[in-house]
């Protein structure tokens, strides 16, 4: 069975057609970049598979479970969380406490136990030193961080990085790919968007390409880079 | 304040108030019951609104239906006056239960204004209720009159009991698994959400929660004042009230709404006594003051000596204010 099937996925705001009849399946243990323009309905998928988002037409199946429709809490609990593009917090909590309410409620951790696991993730993400401080305080590449170690403190066996390099310079998008990498040596599975490509193909085992909310092509990012429709969606029509 | 010693002293103030009533008159004994139900009625509203960000416009609905059903059970089925405030306190669970169910998953605004029309509401239906059903329970725009039996201390104790058992609640939710579901939800209710937070269910228990301790205040101050009337027990004045004293005393604190009642209470008594037309112009002043000098509330001057002593100076600039917490 696979880990997460999407199928036929279709989502409408107002006239506005976000994502028309999307199919996507994923393995266990896999890195599924998803990549596209603007607008393409990235984020969509994202919220749709997280329960944030109700979809309009089709089904998302998790471990075989059918799943569109629940409310996000109990989504996550089942086992897929997701960061968020513009990095979200709980600003006047501590960064720890941060991590700590996705180990509480999540995991279903008790205080002590949640306590020692949300210290273990913000070691894990180098945010060790920063744990006390209030979460308002850290600079975007942290709070970067700090959503990683919260999504990874609910245990979810999915996780959805939703441009989580974005704002990032060089250096620490060469520092959030090693991280991933070791996430997914911890036996998680990743689907990540990203504007960045040299992130993305340097880390996705196998790449969907979404335009104007239709999959254009799937495959090992470096073929799917070479497909006319691709190259068309980016660089326009003079180049295809 | 480490939480340990915040502990110590809330027990020591709390023995010097059992002991209290050994030692005093009438008088001073009645300003200090007064103080204890308003801490209890702003320290439940702090809760919703301090800790999980839920501002109830209409908590009077509670402690409308608290009075009503206490002296309904006190004069029609003969029940002592206890039971009778805790059976009113679980029937307004029902309902709090029954009314926050749908209202709870509004958001923000919306939430405080549906709160508020519904608060109207349930004055009207309450003004109306013998007249529409048949069942006498409100009196009308005439009220109920209670007996005179009790003897005052009972209610100073019962006010009191209820004002610590809310800054217990309030102590316990920085520290507790609840405590900071709820938190979160304050701070940011969709990332909550998406960290397995089922914020409505959480806000619903909070909800229920503090409708109980609010009916039971209603019905006690309902039975001391021997007098009930929809206009008054139903009235926004006294949600007004609860909101003032909690941000005078400083939203979201355990302290702050017992700051805040004993603070207004006692400028109230004071003023009134001397200036029985005007004092009101002079409280209304009183609250733009310590809004624009400590918009943290009275409980962020008491962290002061202690902030301007630990912190190093450039924490205790506009990253570690009373200016920070006032963006609550």
């Amino acid at each position: 069975m696979s880990l997460l099937e999407v199928r036929g996925i279709t989502k409408r705001f107002g006239s506005l057609t976000a994502l028309n009849g999307v199919d996507v399946t994923l393995e266990e243990g896999e890195i599924l970049g998803i990549i596209g323009p603007n607008g393409a309905g990235k984020s969509t998928l994202f919220n749709v598979i997280a329960g944030l988002d109700a979809p309009s037409a089709g089904r998302v199946l998790y471990r075989g479970r059918a799943i569109a429709g629940l409310p996000p809490h109990a989504v996550c609990r089942l086992g897929i969380a997701k960061t968020f593009q513009i990095p979200q917090l709980f600003p006047r909590l501590s960064v720890a406490e941060n991590v700590l309410v996705a180990a509480l409620y999540a995991a279903g951790a008790g205080l002590r136990h949640a306590r020692r696991e949300a210290a273990q993730w913000l070691a894990f993400v180098g945010l060790a030193d920063k744990a006390d401080q209030p979460a308002e305080t850290l600079s975007v590449s942290e709070r970067r961080r700090a959503d990683l170690a919260r999504v990874l403190a609910t245990r979810a066996s999915l996780i959805l990085l939703d441009e989580n390099m974005a704002g990032l310079n060089r250096k620490e998008v060469g520092a959030a790919v090693t991280l991933l990498r070791q996430v997914r040596e911890r036996g998680r599975t990743l689907i990540v968007t990203e504007h960045i490509m040299r992130a993305i193909l340097g880390l996705a085992d196998r790449v969907v390409v979404l335009n104007y909310g239709e999959k254009i092509a799937e495959g090992r990012p470096d073929d799917v880079m070479r497909e006319p429709a691709v190259v068309k969606a980016y660089l326009g029509e003079a180049h295809g | 304040m480490r939480p340990t010693l915040t502990a110590a002293i809330a027990l020591a103030v709390l023995a010097v108030l059992v002991l209290l009533p050994l030692g005093i008159d009438p008088y001073p004994l009645r300003v200090a019951t007064v103080i204890f139900m308003w801490a209890a009625l702003a320290g439940s509203w702090n809760l919703l609104a301090g800790y999980a960000g839920v501002v109830d416009l209409g908590p009077v609905v509670h402690h409308g239906v608290g009075a009503f059903v206490t002296a309904a059970l006190m004069l029609k089925a003969g029940l002592p006056f206890l039971p009778s405030a805790l059976l009113a306190g679980v029937v307004a669970m029902a309902i709090a239960y029954a009314l926050g169910t749908p209202t709870l998953r509004l958001r923000g605004a919306y939430f405080a204004i549906g709160t508020l029309a519904l608060a109207e509401s349930a004055k009207q239906l309450a003004l109306a209720w013998d007249r529409l059903t048949g069942i006498p329970l409100t009196g009308g725009s005439a009220g109920v009159s209670l007996p005179l039996t009790a003897d005052y201390h009972l209610f100073y104790y019962v006010m009191l009991t209820l004002m610590a058992s809310v800054t217990a609640a309030a102590l316990w939710l920085r520290r507790s698994r609840f405590g900071y579901g709820l938190r979160a939800v304050g701070e940011n209710d969709r990332l909550a959400e998406a960290s397995g937070v089922d914020i409505h269910g959480l806000k619903r228990r909070l909800y229920v929660g503090s409708a109980f301790v609010i009916a039971v205040t209603g019905g006690t101050a309902g039975y001391w004042l021997s007098y009930i009337n929809a206009q008054e027990f139903f009235g926004t004045g006294m949600t007004f009230q609860m909101v003032v004293m909690t941000l005078l005393g400083g939203l979201g604190t355990p302290f702050g709404p017992a700051l805040g009642a004993t603070f207004l209470t006692l400028v109230s008594e004071f003023l009134g006594t001397r200036f029985v037309y005007h004092y009101l112009i002079a409280i209304g002043g009183i609250i733009v003051a310590i809004s624009l000098f400590a918009p943290a509330g009275l409980s962020g001057l008491l962290d002061l000596p202690r902030r301007l002593v630990a912190a190093p100076v450039g924490r205790s600039g506009p990253g570690g204010g009373p200016a920070q917490a006032a963006r609550r």
